[in-house]
């Protein structure tokens, strides 16, 4: 790791920028679920809302998480370590904001569009054509922009953290125009099974190739400096690295291991879903060893608290996804709320609380001031620790009762009433949540914009 | 290992290639599109609906992916490859918040769909489907279409039984009560027709009798059983009024064959995949002795008592 250089004058605009873009998402993205929970609850409230029905605010609350909050707030922390780490600036701030721009342009026309309902009804790529066109262009601008800063770099070892966070806006610029079948404009879809397997190959890339190298590389970053300990092992580094790509992208067709495609498919995704305990478990041995004996300074540290937080999740998830890619286990767990609670706890404990940390370690040092408020970072850890963990629980509850009801052929119908308790609980854990992403934007505003520069 | 700029981006997308060509490649040049035999291709009608089904997420409830390990809708045909291949984007879904609609064709008739689209609760109090009155009828009878088409060939084999129902139910509701309740109680089986309710009338029993009939029967037969439920003016033949039933000598054999079977080409389903049999027999006693007011629970012949009953 690269000692800091406070010499140097730089201006973060880019990470500033993609900071307020993620907060600001954050609350849109929340509110949008927090509709979707209602719905749920009580289908009749807000009925005939063409725009915000439940069948459009679900992709809209999925995509602004996946592009507007998580993603944005991970490369908020990239923007700022990759330069740092570089010992050089960022290859063009200019073109750091117009990328950022654009990418607030189509999270915006891409949740519109599905509130309009131009959607391409496929999961996780909905986006119409002309947005994922937008896409393409603004990860280009930011694959360019990263790669050029590592081009003019003056420190020759490269850290782990740059690893991720190139491999991850590289690769996924490619799996989105592979995912969204970006050469049919008027579908973005092939035909029959082939596109059930196209899609998740490129869906559960968006965490394979995306969220997760992207949370990898704010963890590898910031967790050492917080603890003030050298990372355990490069070996490790290495090896979960290269094995996080081989694995990671084998597992999609775990989504359709019910349906008519190739047996052999299914079995490369259910053996490698299984070793995604190999790269899980190498990163985890490294960070926790390289934290070990300095929770307590890990605690203090408002950052340092969300990203290992994080890990803990990531442990959870992945533990959870791989014992979820076998077969039997499946015929109770797919196509219920358990892999909602599956899919929370990733996106939101893992990726969000990794980035929210992220935002939380960069924010002081680009502005130069302390954080406007710690104990408003510090609400906002337990309101969202407390809202994705019973919401975890309740939605993995609620999936086990219809799960283990269907398969002793119990019809749906007669199920609905029996969730319905848990879609309340899920609402209200999610409303912490929610709460907590407005107390986060109003933070980050204020510690960028109106910052009296004393620490409350 | 030295991780030089070069390593990591030529060494991150050659695997990415390596896997793009093993997991999306390979199984798309060896995919079989043969149609399976119940596959048909859909009318420019229905394909209108498909789009409007795809326009409003209703992927992300409705599946359509029917499993070997499913019981109820739609179980008789585990989905084939070859069901597919006219579907672009695939609909398979990955979440069941409603049912599975594979097979979704023909189980109800078009009205039962109309109803059920204004107010998903107008036909099932239970469910937690959004309404979609703003589509406007015509949008409702387009998605109907498609929706009536879920099961392809298996699909219009059950519509052509709709259609042919629904004449006969039709004509039997327009030639009045008497002709319209005879006709209800001869269709069903010589042998079911002169069962009496097994179990007896207690209130334990007509208080589960009433549960049932809330989750079941209020839309379209009415909290007061006069088949003015919500579901009504969308329903035609409408729903029964059982108080036209008084003496007209309806057994509870015959009530229950009904309420298992359904009568095909009316709005009125069938319950046998979702209530067990006492459930079936609790829910006709309510029916008999609430709106009916002549029940013949626990009347001869009754053969050996259950060892609870009191």
């Amino acid at each position: 790791m690269s000692s800091p250089e406070p010499e140097m004058p730089k201006t973060y605009k880019t990470a500033k920028a993609f900071c307020l873009t993620s907060a600001g998402w954050f609350t849109m993205a929340t509110s949008a679920g927090m509709i979707g929970a209602g719905y749920l609850i009580a289908p009749d409230f807000m009925a005939n809302i063409e725009w915000i029905h439940f069948g459009r605010i679900r992709p809209i609350h999925v995509n602004i998480n996946l592009f507007g909050f998580v993603t944005p707030g991970l490369l908020a922390a990239a923007f700022y370590f990759l330069p740092r780490l570089l010992r050089t600036e960022l290859y063009s701030e200019k073109l750091g904001i117009v990328s950022c721009v654009l990418w607030n342009i189509y999270v915006f026309a891409g949740v519109v569009g599905i509130g309009l309902g131009y959607t391409q009804g496929r999961e996780y790529a909905e986006l119409a054509w002309p947005v994922d066109i937008l896409v393409g262009i603004s990860f280009g601008l930011v694959v360019f922009n990263l790669l050029m800063t590592v081009r003019q770099r003056k420190e020759p070892i490269l850290y782990v953290s740059i690893w991720y966070a190139c491999a991850a806006v590289l690769l996924t610029a490619t799996t989105y125009c592979i995912g969204n079948v970006i050469w049919r404009p008027d579908t973005g879809a092939l035909l029959g099974i082939p596109d059930a397997i196209i899609l998740w190959f490129y869906g559960h890339n968006v965490f394979g190739l995306l969220l997760t190298p992207l949370g990898l590389a704010v963890a590898y970053y910031v967790l050492p400096l917080v603890s003030r300990s050298p990372l355990y092992s490069h070996t490790l580094s290495l090896i979960g690295f290269w094995s996080l790509l081989v694995v990671y992208t084998h597992i999609g067709t775990h989504h359709l291991l019910q349906v008519p495609v190739p047996t052999w498919l299914k079995v490369i995704a259910i053996v490698d879903s299984v070793a995604m305990v190999i790269p899980v478990m190498i990163f985890l041995i490294n960070i926790w060893y390289t934290v070990k004996g300095k929770l307590g300074v890990i605690y203090a540290d408002i950052a340092g608290k969300f990203i290992f937080t994080g890990t803990i999740m990531y442990f959870f998830v992945n533990i959870q996804g791989s014992i979820m890619s076998l077969p039997q286990v499946q015929r109770v767990t797919h196509f219920n709320n358990w892999v909602v609670a599956h899919a929370h706890l990733g996106v939101l404990g893992f990726a969000g609380m990794t980035a929210l940390g992220g935002l939380y370690y960069i924010l002081p040092k680009i502005t130069g001031k302390p954080l406007y408020s710690r104990f408003l970072a510090d609400l906002q850890y337990w309101f969202v620790l407390i809202g994705v963990v019973g919401f975890t629980i309740g939605l993995t509850i609620a999936g086990l009762i219809q799960g283990n009801a269907w398969i002793n052929g119990e019809a749906l119908y007669r199920v609905l009433p029996e969730i319905h308790i848990y879609y309340v609980a899920r609402a209200s854990t999610g409303l912490l949540v929610a709460i907590a992403a407005y107390l986060g934007l109003y933070n980050v505003i204020r510690t960028l914009f109106f910052n009296p520069g004393v620490s409350r | 290992m030295r991780m030089t700029p070069k390593v990591v981006v030529v060494g991150s997308l050659a695997i990415l290639a390596a896997v793009v060509f093993v997991m999306v490649c390979w199984p798309y040049a060896k995919r079989d599109m043969t149609p399976s035999n119940i596959y048909r291709p859909r009318t420019p009608v229905e394909a209108a609906g498909r789009a409007i089904y795809l326009k409003n997420g209703c992927v992300y409830c409705h599946s359509q992916s029917i499993r070997t390990i499913d019981w109820g809708h739609g179980a008789e045909r585990v989905a084939q490859a070859g069901d597919y291949v006219g579907d672009r984007p695939i609909l398979l879904g990955s979440q069941r918040t409603g049912v599975d609609l594979s097979q979704e064709g023909g189980e109800h008739p078009d009205d039962w769909h109309i109803a059920h689209f204004v107010n998903p609760r107008y036909t099932r109090p239970n469910s937690i489907m959004p309404p979609f009155e703003w589509l406007g009828i015509k949008r409702l009878e387009t998605l109907t279409q498609y929706i009536q088409s879920l099961g392809m060939k298996q699909a219009d084999v059950r519509m052509e039984r709709q259609r042919y129902w629904k004449q006969e139910a039709i004509k039997a509701y327009e030639a009045g009560p008497e002709a319209n309740v005879k006709w209800l109680a001869e269709i069903v089986p010589e042998g079911w027709r002169n069962i009496p309710n097994p179990y007896p009338t207690t209130p334990a029993s007509l208080q589960r009798g009433q549960v049932i009939y809330q989750q079941f029967c209020i839309g379209c037969h009415g909290p007061i059983g006069d088949g003015m439920g919500p579901a009504q003016p969308y329903i035609y033949p409408p729903p029964l009024n059982f108080t036209i039933l008084k003496g007209r000598e309806i057994s509870g054999g015959i009530i229950y064959y009904q309420l298992m079977n359904g009568i095909t080409g009316t709005a009125m389903p069938y319950f046998k995949r979702e209530l067990e049999s006492q459930k079936i027999w609790e829910v006709g006693d309510y029916v008999a002795v609430y709106f009916i007011n002549q029940s013949d629970a626990n009347k001869e012949p009754r053969g050996i008592d259950a060892s609870w009953e009191p």
